[in-house]
């Protein structure tokens, strides 16, 4: 053949190519298209999300809304705990008046038989999260990983540990996991990569080696938070009151009936204590406070 | 001779024109694939956009004040865990239920008493003068959310914040280290500075824990630049984490839904649901020990589910 037949067959050529390659694409195009209007389907009639979700048994125990009383969340486990550095005391006093009247010094005169202690003494406030505003929206990183059998017989570090081995595979479909997580019923585990997470979702089943099982497992989408505003005020501990500063002279134990003895002297501003805690120095405590109703 | 050469030319011609039709057309229907490629990836887009916002949620609380209690001292784990107070909770959406005209919810003691009735599924409730046919079936309920909320306050760290944009950023760095360090203005040994010129801040950390809380008592703190003082704002460093966060679909296993009262409009919905109460705690009813009955007669009510 001449050389401007060769050409233009070359050309041809390329452009099979081209168009093959631009048929395929559309053929992706129009699965994932039709992927999302299934989504939009599912979602359509009430507020579901169209993927597997753990369910939780709830109970209906009389409570209406009353009015235009807007529903609100249930907080639970409210903890807060602020750290004690060595040498210092948390005193807690039945009185709020007596806190009140001992921090009207802010150094106190401890008596020991042959000498005295100075200490300092400090209110106590406790950071207290006031508003919480969180937006949740489909992850491009994290899927959730369900359809754990009931009598699975692996502690929770174990399953997170396997978990982590199969998908961080590439063979397995997977990639680098930066983030998992022990949810209620489910797994959560975060990649480096947007594409391994969204390929994972399309392949949808996979079989794990799980405790000597082959275990089915789902992957599907993760709906993942963002914090968008939180405001912290503070709450003063009104009974009670920091002691800081205590040199390191005598025992846990010892320094601890000393302090006490002080601090339920009337005469000292003092009264009675509901309780103490003293961290000697060269520990480190962490002082545990919860809600009082539980 | 020359003809057939000729013949050849025009053939060879022929052949080019056609090649250059096919090539034409070639190239119109891959120009036509492409546009349509491109529009099937802007219709997948916006259709993403719109599954986003409408499988998001927005969840705004305002947590009610709880008085808190000393309960215990431990060890911290890390120094994380020392270096920071940290404030810790769970939340858990409501899942409510919008009880229509003539439904109401029973809850049971036992699941499976709410099961059984359930699977009785009609039931003739006939007490005094009062005739119904109830039917009684699962709740339908949507889905929630729960998730662990922490904050972390600082021991060791502060924003700074208004600080004047007069120098260079290693000299003002410099200015903030000197002026933080000073422990008669309630200061002490920085560890570091990192600051950021263009938003007038600064984050301050501190060797030692304890200063923050002297900088602190005050809402703001003296910067030393040349020969002048300029007050900056001083505010608490804090770490906000959402954990664990899940949504969840709501299963009713003890309450159960009745249905079929719409004919008792005009009567007391407080009257209907102690008859109905009373009716479906006997055993020979297919009923058993009731926790709750709330009906709905003349408006719906939004019943919570915990």
């Amino acid at each position: 053949m001449s050389v401007t037949q060769d050409a233009v067959s070359e050309e041809a050529l390329f452009m099979e190519r081209h168009f093959h390659i631009l048929q395929e694409e559309q053929a992706r195009l129009k699965m994932r298209l039709q992927e999302l209007q299934q989504l939009k389907r599912e979602f359509g009639n009430y507020s579901q999300v169209p993927f597997p979700v753990p369910e939780v048994p709830l109970v209906f125990q009389g409570h209406i809304q009353q009015g235009k009383e807007v529903p609100r969340s249930l907080v639970s486990n409210l903890q807060i705990c602020y750290p004690l550095r060595g040498g210092s005391a948390l005193v807690t006093f039945d009185d709020p008046k007596v806190a009140k009247q001992v921090l009207q010094q802010k150094e106190h005169k401890i008596d020991l038989e042959e000498c005295h202690l100075r200490v300092q003494v400090q209110p106590l406030e406790l950071p207290v999260v006031t508003t919480i505003q969180v937006s949740s929206q489909i992850s491009r990183q994290r899927v959730l990983v369900s359809g754990f059998p009931a009598k699975l017989r692996l502690s929770e570090e174990e399953l997170l540990d396997k978990l982590e081995i199969f998908f961080g595979k590439t063979k397995n479909g997977g990639g680098d996991v930066e983030i998992r997580e022990m949810l209620h019923g489910a797994v959560m585990l975060g990649f480096a990569k947007d594409e391994v997470a969204q390929h994972l979702c399309q392949i949808g089943e996979f079989t794990v080696p799980l405790g000597g099982q082959q275990v089915p497992l789902k992957v599907s989408p993760y709906m993942s938070a963002e914090i968008q505003k939180a405001e912290i005020g503070s709450q003063p501990m009104s009974q009670s009151v920091l002691v800081l500063n205590i040199p390191d002279v005598l025992d846990g134990p010892e320094m601890h009936d000393i302090l006490e003895i002080h601090f339920q002297k009337p005469t000292r501003g003092g009264g009675e204590v509901e309780s103490l805690t003293f961290v000697p120095k060269g520990q480190r405590g962490l002082a545990v406070f919860t809600s009082e109703s539980g | 001779m020359a003809a057939g050469k000729d013949n050849e030319k025009q053939v060879l011609k022929d052949w080019q024109d056609e090649e250059f039709m096919k090539d034409e057309q070639n190239q119109k229907l891959i120009t036509e694939i492409a546009k349509e490629n491109i529009r099937l990836s802007q219709e997948i887009e916006n259709l993403e956009a719109e599954l986003q916002e409408t499988i998001s949620s927005q969840i705004k609380e305002d947590i009610p004040e709880t008085k808190m209690k000393f309960t215990s001292l431990e060890s911290p784990e890390n120094d994380s865990q020392f270096l920071n107070v940290s404030c810790s909770f769970q939340v858990m959406s409501p899942v409510p239920y919008e009880l229509q005209k003539g439904e109401a919810l029973i809850t049971f003691e036992k699941e499976e008493v709410a099961q059984n009735v359930i699977r009785i599924q009609n039931h003739h409730v006939q007490i005094n003068d009062v005739d119904l046919e109830v039917v009684a079936k699962p709740v339908p309920l949507k889905s929630g959310v729960s998730f662990q909320f922490h904050a972390e306050v600082s021991k060791i760290k502060i924003n700074v914040t208004e600080i004047p944009d007069e120098l260079p950023e290693s000299q003002m760095r410099d200015k903030l280290e000197l002026s933080f360090c000073k422990s008669r203005n309630g200061g002490g040994e920085v560890e570091c500075v990192e600051y950021d010129k263009q938003a007038r801040s600064a984050v301050i950390t501190f060797v030692e824990t304890g200063v923050v809380d002297n900088i602190l008592k005050m809402k703001d703190y003296p910067l030393y630049i040349n020969q002048n003082c300029h007050r900056v704002v001083v505010s608490p460093y804090i770490e906000t984490h959402v954990k664990k966060f899940q949504i969840f679909s709501g299963i009713s296993k003890r309450t159960v839904l009745l249905t079929g009262m719409e004919g008792l409009q005009m009567m007391d919905e407080e009257f209907i649901e102690d008859l109905v109460n009373i009716h479906f705690q006997r055993e020979k009813n297919g009923g058993g020990e009731v926790d709750v009955v709330k009906c709905s007669l003349g408006q719906p009510h939004i019943a919570y589910f915990q």
